[in-house]
């Protein structure tokens, strides 16, 4: 940070300002752009000090563009790591050494570097991880499915969930600043559809790109950094704690449940962040409620809009996070819902087993998994449409 | 030991599963219960105060003399031990020690435990250790002791602590010491 | 400001154990010219560890630790494995990540360091067993020095998992018996050396710890090197006496043994490397 006159300027010469001014007053224009350039868009006003990438479908273009700002000198430390496994580690090490650091991947390569997301929520590393979700072998596919998701709910990582372009924006900028927090650091994973959103050209509102989120302080951080700067001089992170004499059991358990509350303690800055857990969308008065995430949160949206045409009133309550889960919202958002149905883009349906988790006898309404699509298929809002006036057991006319 | 609830079996119990969160900022958690400063304030010197072998545990933050605020916290922590009558007993890192710790004199993150069933101590503040070791050490210390923990943190504070104080520097360390000073009379 | 964080504040020192008292005031901090001949007399970076009795591993410990130019301000990246258990008592900042990613996270470690801290000289070690760097480690190895970090690798060459109980691994000699290679290993161990040369280190040696003063003059020209050119490779013999039978005092006679076959010292300095050895030497810091 360096003092111009009474500003504060980050080491790429723009003005810092306050998380809330940069969120919600800064003045903001409307551009079109795509998922990935708006992944540069946030960078840009982040003051990150490191990135690490890896091409991987439908990623690369979003690491590309991180490695543009590198070369303006809007971001520290930028290079190709060698695989997935050794990108995660090697932002781990800028993470541990005191960096705010944001990394991309997709599909198979969040599982190549899988073993990596447990140990960065452990070292409590507030990594930033833009995930591109798309299919995992086998087969091979390089199309839009978001299983890998599945794998990554009890990594001890947060877990949010973009809609569009807009929300990706702003989920990384505010990404950064909820991760950060001293009693919250511990990752967090923004997932996007990958293609649908990081490839498609929509409106975006930009606030001005010389301002830029003050930059991350590890001294506050809930571990010293790995730079001999900070006491205690002797600190291994993190050391073994398996020998008997250094009675195991006791620091393991509740190191593990330490990070399980430090996503819990989230939840107050993410409202304030993001504003809600949730979105709602819709007739409130509807019972019938198709609760989603990201693009299927969308095409929900686009189904309630064909469902009033045909007389049916139904809504949309959208996740925006997965970890920490917004149970009471959830709960509280389909207290009058008969019907709930969980549109997704897998075949496990791991959304639904989610709802269900927290819905046991917490609503009497009829949970329906589905429709889900995977493997690259397209989700159009005429099948939920069609799943629902089926429910209903009304004639299907105009859907395909 | 809580044996119902998101934490199982498992011997330490998490406030947060008890929707028992850091106080915001501004105010600070007695039990579950957000408090204004000065209330928990009294309430921490009044525990300090009552219960038997009162000890203050500094961590690394304050041991050492890496900057001007951690000579000045570690010289006030020195006068409110001694308002307290508590006894110092520090955390100076938090590696897993080999072979074993002399739990009379030290205090380890890794099995706080030790130190307070070993000093029979009943009231307790940690000050300058780092968030996450604070936190581990707290969840075990809630579940196998009787000790009434107070959390001085500079930064959110420790809901695992029976009274978390936060954004706590070196003025609200000389306030904390007035008012100790003040329940010292009325309990004394 | 590095050297601060071993101070101790005046106010609580009379409340802190002597060997951390020890470590401000009898370590050698803030000079170049320490070595292994400081070891009868100073403190010490490493404290009481678990490793066996007589381990030539702690010994290796003992003299890097001693021979580090600029302790106040160094890393050490560690791996999963016997070298694992001693981490924790170790006086500087060190990390234990995964089991084989350790050049990686050291990787990560150096460009951000050198990002944030531009006037300052910040040195990161890697030192790990011959499983973490050569077996499952050998990745992330190979490509950091492909990338030219400036980071020293240091590998404790046991030819054997000795952690986890004795299996073969890729740096156990031919023939060998050791569990998971049950008719003997077959297939010849890895000259790692030969393929850190390869692969772009600047400076690259093949021993055993069998003589401190040795190990100083390798560790420091190592680290020298690594920090104005590129990545340096150090290939340790530490034998595992548990693994082959030895008692605990025969460890050094193992180890002169191989001095003489395969562990015969050897060195490689490319052509840069040797510009900085000889001005580190004028400096008279070698």
């Amino acid at each position: 940070m360096q003092k111009l006159g009474e500003e504060l300027r980050n080491r790429a010469g723009q003005k810092i300002v306050d998380p809330e001014y940069l969120l919600f007053e800064a003045p903001r224009e409307k551009v079109f752009m795509t998922g990935s350039e708006v992944v540069k868009e946030a960078v840009k006003r982040a003051s990150v000090d490191a990135s690490v990438s890896y091409p991987i479908t439908p990623q690369s273009e979003a690491a590309h563009l991180i490695g543009e700002l590198w070369v303006e000198g809007y971001v520290g430390v930028y290079f190709r790591g060698e695989s997935e496994f050794g990108v995660m580690s090697e932002i781990a090490g800028c993470s541990m050494a005191g960096a705010r650091t944001i990394t991309t991947t997709s599909g198979p390569g969040t599982l190549r570097a899988m073993e990596n997301f447990p140990m960065w929520a452990g070292s409590r590393l507030p990594i930033q991880l833009v995930l591109m979700a798309r299919g995992i072998n086998s087969p091979l596919s390089i199309q839009p499915d978001d299983l890998e998701v599945s794998f990554l709910l009890d990594t001890g990582c947060m877990v949010w969930y973009a809609e569009n372009a807009q929300e990706l924006f702003d989920m990384i900028l505010a990404g950064f600043v909820v991760a950060e927090q001293p009693d919250v650091h511990v990752p967090v994973i923004n997932v996007i559809n990958g293609f649908f959103i990081s490839h498609t050209r929509e409106s975006v509102m930009l606030p001005p790109d010389d301002i830029a989120l003050p930059p991350y302080n590890p001294y506050k951080a809930p571990m010293p950094p790995i730079d001999m700067e900070m006491p205690p001089g002797r600190f291994l992170r993190d050391p073994f704690v398996m020998k008997s004499n250094y009675i195991s059991y006791a620091t393991h358990t509740s190191w593990q449940f330490e990070v399980r509350a430090a996503i819990e303690r989230a939840r107050p800055y993410i409202k304030k962040y993001l504003g809600s857990l949730i979105e709602e969308f819709g007739d409130p008065e509807a019972d019938i409620v198709l609760v989603s995430t990201g693009t299927g949160a969308a095409q929900s949206k686009e189904a309630v809009r064909l469902l009033e045409d045909e007389g049916v009133k139904a809504r949309v309550v959208k996740l925006r996070t997965i970890r920490p889960f917004p149970i009471n919202e959830l709960r509280q958002a389909v207290k009058n819902a008969k019907v709930i149905f969980v549109p997704e883009f897998n075949v496990v349906g791991w959304l639904e087993r989610e709802i269900r988790r927290y819905l046991y006898k917490h609503s009497d309404a009829e949970i329906i998994g589905g429709p889900r699509v995977a493997g690259g298929m397209t989700m159009p809002p005429e099948i939920i449409v069609k799943d629902v006036l089926n429910y209903l057991g009304k004639e299907v006319k105009h859907v395909y | 030991m809580a044996t119902l609830g998101p934490s199982h079996y498992s011997p330490y119990p998490v406030a947060v599963y008890e929707n028992i969160l850091p106080p915001p900022p501004g105010k600070a958690l007695l039990f579950t219960e957000v408090v204004d400063e000065e209330v928990a304030m009294r309430e921490a010197a009044k525990a300090m105060l009552t219960r038997e072998n009162p000890t203050i545990f500094p961590g690394p933050q304050v041991i050492y003399a890496w900057n001007e605020e951690a000579k000045e916290k570690a010289r006030l922590i020195r006068e409110l031990a001694e308002v307290l009558e508590a006894k110092i007993i520090p955390m100076v890192d938090y590696r897993p020690k080999y072979p074993k710790i002399d739990p009379e004199k030290e205090i380890n993150p890794n099995h706080p435990n030790l130190t307070i069933w070993h000093n029979n101590i009943k009231a307790c503040i940690f000050v300058g250790v780092h968030c996450h070791y604070a936190n581990v050490a707290l969840k075990i210390i809630r579940a196998e002791t009787d000790c009434f923990t107070i959390a001085l943190c500079s930064n959110a504070g420790h809901e695992d602590a029976m009274i978390t104080l936060r954004d706590q520097h070196a003025e609200e360390l000389k306030k904390f010491i007035e008012i100790a000073k003040e329940v010292k009379k009325e309990v004394k | 400001m590095s050297i601060n964080i071993f101070k101790i504040n005046e106010d609580l020192k009379e409340f802190i154990p002597q060997e951390v008292i020890d470590l401000e005031e009898k370590a050698t901090w803030g000079n170049p010219k320490r070595g292994v001949m400081d070891l009868p007399y100073a403190k010490e970076l490493l404290e009481e560890h678990s490793l066996c009795a007589g381990c030539p591993e702690s010994m290796a410990f003992r003299y890097i630790l001693a021979s580090l130019p600029n302790p106040e301000d160094t890393i050490i990246v560690n791996s999963t494995g016997c070298t694992s258990l001693v981490f924790p008592h170790i006086a500087l900042h060190t990390v234990h990540s995964l089991f084989g990613n350790q050049n990686a996270v050291a990787t990560g470690i150096k460009r951000t360091l050198e990002w944030r801290f531009p006037d300052k000289v910040k040195d990161v070690i890697v030192l790990a067993g011959d499983g973490a760097t050569v077996d499952i480690g050998l990745d992330c190895t190979l490509q950091s020095f492909f990338r030219q970090e400036k980071i020293t690798t240091i590998c404790f060459d046991n030819e054997v998992y000795a952690n986890t109980g004795g299996q073969e691994s890729g740096t156990t000699v031919q023939g060998h018996v050791f569990k998971m290679a049950p008719k003997g290993k077959q297939w010849p161990k890895v000259q790692m050396w030969q393929l850190a040369i390869d692969s772009g280190c600047h400076y690259v040696v093949r021993m055993s710890v069998s003589s401190p003063k040795k190990v100083e003059q390798v560790v420091k020209k190592a680290i020298y090197v690594a920090r104005e050119v590129g990545p340096t490779y150090l290939h340790f013999y530490t034998p595992c006496i548990l693994e082959i039978g030895l008692n605990s005092d025969d460890g050094l006679m193992e180890m002169r043994d191989k001095d003489k076959e395969r562990f015969k010292f050897f060195e490689y300095v490319s052509p840069q490397a040797e510009e900085v050895i000889a001005k580190k030497k004028e400096e008279g810091l070698l």
